[in-house]
């Protein structure tokens, strides 16, 4: 069957992006209901922090077994995502089985990584009575489900195959994204002018990094690897704005032939995949007295807003976790955010961008006769849609805050656990899914386009994004725990 | 933008692909398939020559590899002005 994006409503029903926003709006008002003392969310089950198998899962709020709570949430979720591929028009039988599997792999790594040999910090090892530790906090959940996923992606391909139809990494962080959005409303209520400063920051260097980002890297294409012109464009926006959305925003702003941008989206997707391997532990290693830098330098550099939501958390917890060993302990988030933050400018900001190159091609550079013409409608079918759910909730918890600071214990009970355990399952389900579907073996073959990105990003997005990040959030830091 | 026509628009790894329920034309650029459109609607006999019509393609987006569909949802639409 057709898509083609014609009214301002199209793919409401039938896209990934909107889909974040049903899933996420939805546990969204289920949690408001707090506020009028109704729990409709209490059976969400969570990991705890354990040294004997009894104490590793946990009910957030309903007096219940957490093994059923574990159920529950398995059946809430599995329903919502069926739902979400029935319309998206994907199988859902292989969904619904591939979904099954992710969700049990995600959990089984959550559990584990919750161990206290690994997660806990040193301040709470009497409390468990251990006496060493890895001190990853959960960092250690999110590198055991990116290992076993990756293991899966690479080794066992065949059953990764089969994984496909529900490995949706960017469904699930986008989904995880809204519910951050509670998160920062949260965090708003606490701190609204660092909140607010922080966001400011985040506009103020993505609009610098990327009037450098783009015009250098296409010219590194174009200059000293001779690339056609087209080619240097889509890989300029996949490498320096925000990956394969950026790919396929400019392949059609400029009318390349779709193989263009899929080509190029593969090796970003990789690309993505060694930068969220990587760059997480440098930045914990080399700029642990500047953690919101690290952040929004991350946000900056690693593409796809899965892979980069992903390195935002790993980084929080490694970085919390090695304040801790300092006896320094910062609230869980605001490095995430830092990281977020500057990302979802860069989402917006490619719909803008796309919107420009395409004037700029067929008004300019393949000028005709027979004149076509550049529908302003081409910036929101481009719009990243999960931005206004991230929106909605974070107004909406600010404006409690503000309108209705009576209300704010009540709303938050709800709101902790969408934003906590809710968000971090989506978030270990990213993971999972992410591996999944990164093969290494794709980069065979791509040797002089996989050569411009290795040194366009190592040589020149991840230095600029550092420098940038520097110059606009030194000195910031995330508000004690 | 209001069109006089519309049109799904794909690529099949060679060409571009214009068609709706009762036309097709197709071109390895746009301006060629612009041109051949051109061809096709005169020859169709739906509008008088010498009009100067608008033409809405949008690209069918179901042609796109699923697993890019849940990064990016759209690639193009265009609207092009022929004279017939």
């Amino acid at each position: 069957m057709e898509a083609v994006n014609r009214k301002w409503y199209s793919g409401m029903l039938s896209t990934e992006d909107w889909w974040a926003v049903w899933l996420g709006l939805t546990m969204f008002v289920a949690g408001l209901f707090s506020i009028v003392g109704v729990d409709l969310v209490g059976w969400m089950a969570k990991p705890g922090t354990w040294v004997t198998a009894d104490k590793m899962l946990k009910v957030t709020g309903y007096d219940m077994n957490p093994w059923a709570a574990l159920l529950v949430t398995y059946i809430i979720f599995t329903c919502l995502t069926c739902i979400g591929a029935y319309f998206m028009k994907l199988d859902v039988k292989k969904f619904f089985y591939g979904f099954t599997i992710i969700f049990a792999i995600t959990w089984a790594c959550w559990l584990i990584g919750h161990n206290a040999y690994l997660a806990a910090v040193p301040n709470e090892w009497d409390k468990y009575g251990i006496t060493w530790g890895l001190a990853l906090g959960g960092g250690a959940s999110y590198m055991l489900a990116l290992a076993v996923g990756l293991i899966i992606g690479n080794f066992f391909k065949g059953f990764a195959k089969f994984l496909h139809e529900a490995a949706k990494p960017e469904w699930f962080i986008k989904t995880a994204i809204v519910f951050l959005g509670i998160k920062v409303g949260l965090m708003s209520m606490e701190a609204a002018s660092y909140t607010f400063e922080l966001a400011v920051a985040g506009a103020a260097a993505t609009f610098v990094a990327y009037m450098l980002f783009w015009p250098i890297v296409y010219s590194l294409g174009r200059k000293t690897f001779k690339l056609p012109r087209q080619w240097a464009a889509v890989l300029a926006s996949g490498i320096s704005i925000c990956g394969v959305s950026a790919a396929v925003a400019t392949g059609g702003a400029i009318r390349s032939k779709p193989i263009i941008p899929v080509l190029v989206s593969m090796l970003i997707v990789v690309f993505a995949m060694i930068e969220l391997i990587i760059l997480p532990g440098l930045y914990t290693a080399t700029l642990d007295h500047e953690p919101i830098v690290a952040g929004a330098a991350m946000g900056m550099t690693v593409k796809t807003d899965g892979a980069d939501a992903a390195a935002g958390a790993i980084l929080d917890e490694l970085m919390r976790s090695k304040a801790a060993l300092r006896g320094v302990h910062w609230q869980e988030g605001w490095i995430l955010t830092s990281a977020v933050m500057t990302k979802i400018w860069i989402d917006m900001f490619i719909g803008v961008w796309a919107f420009v190159l395409a004037l700029i091609w067929v008004y300019k550079v393949e000028r005709q006769p027979g004149q076509s013409h550049v529908g302003a409608s081409e910036i929101w079918f481009r719009f990243p849609k999960f931005v206004l759910g991230y929106l909605l909730t974070w107004f909406v918890y600010l404006g409690i805050a503000v309108f209705g600071p009576d209300l704010v214990e009540a709303a938050s009970h709800g709101a902790k656990i969408v934003q906590s355990p809710m968000r971090k399952m989506f978030f270990m389900l990213t993971f999972v899914s992410i591996g999944v579907i990164t093969d290494f073996s794709k980069l065979r073959g791509m040797g002089r386009m996989a050569l411009i990105y290795a040194i366009a990003l190592f040589l020149i997005i991840a230095p600029i994004a550092l420098i940038v990040a520097y110059i606009f959030h030194h000195g910031m830091m995330p508000l004690p725990a | 933008m209001k069109a006089d026509m519309e049109l799904v628009i794909v690529h099949d790894g060679e060409q571009w692909i214009a068609s709706n329920d009762s036309l097709k034309a197709s071109g390895c650029t746009l301006p060629e398939l612009d041109e051949n459109l051109k061809q096709v609607i005169i020859k169709s006999g739906v509008f008088k020559p010498g009009t100067k019509i608008t033409v809405f393609m949008g690209f069918d987006y179901s042609t796109i590899p699923t697993w890019i569909r849940q990064y990016a949802a759209h690639y193009f639409n265009r609207y092009v002005s022929i004279e017939l």
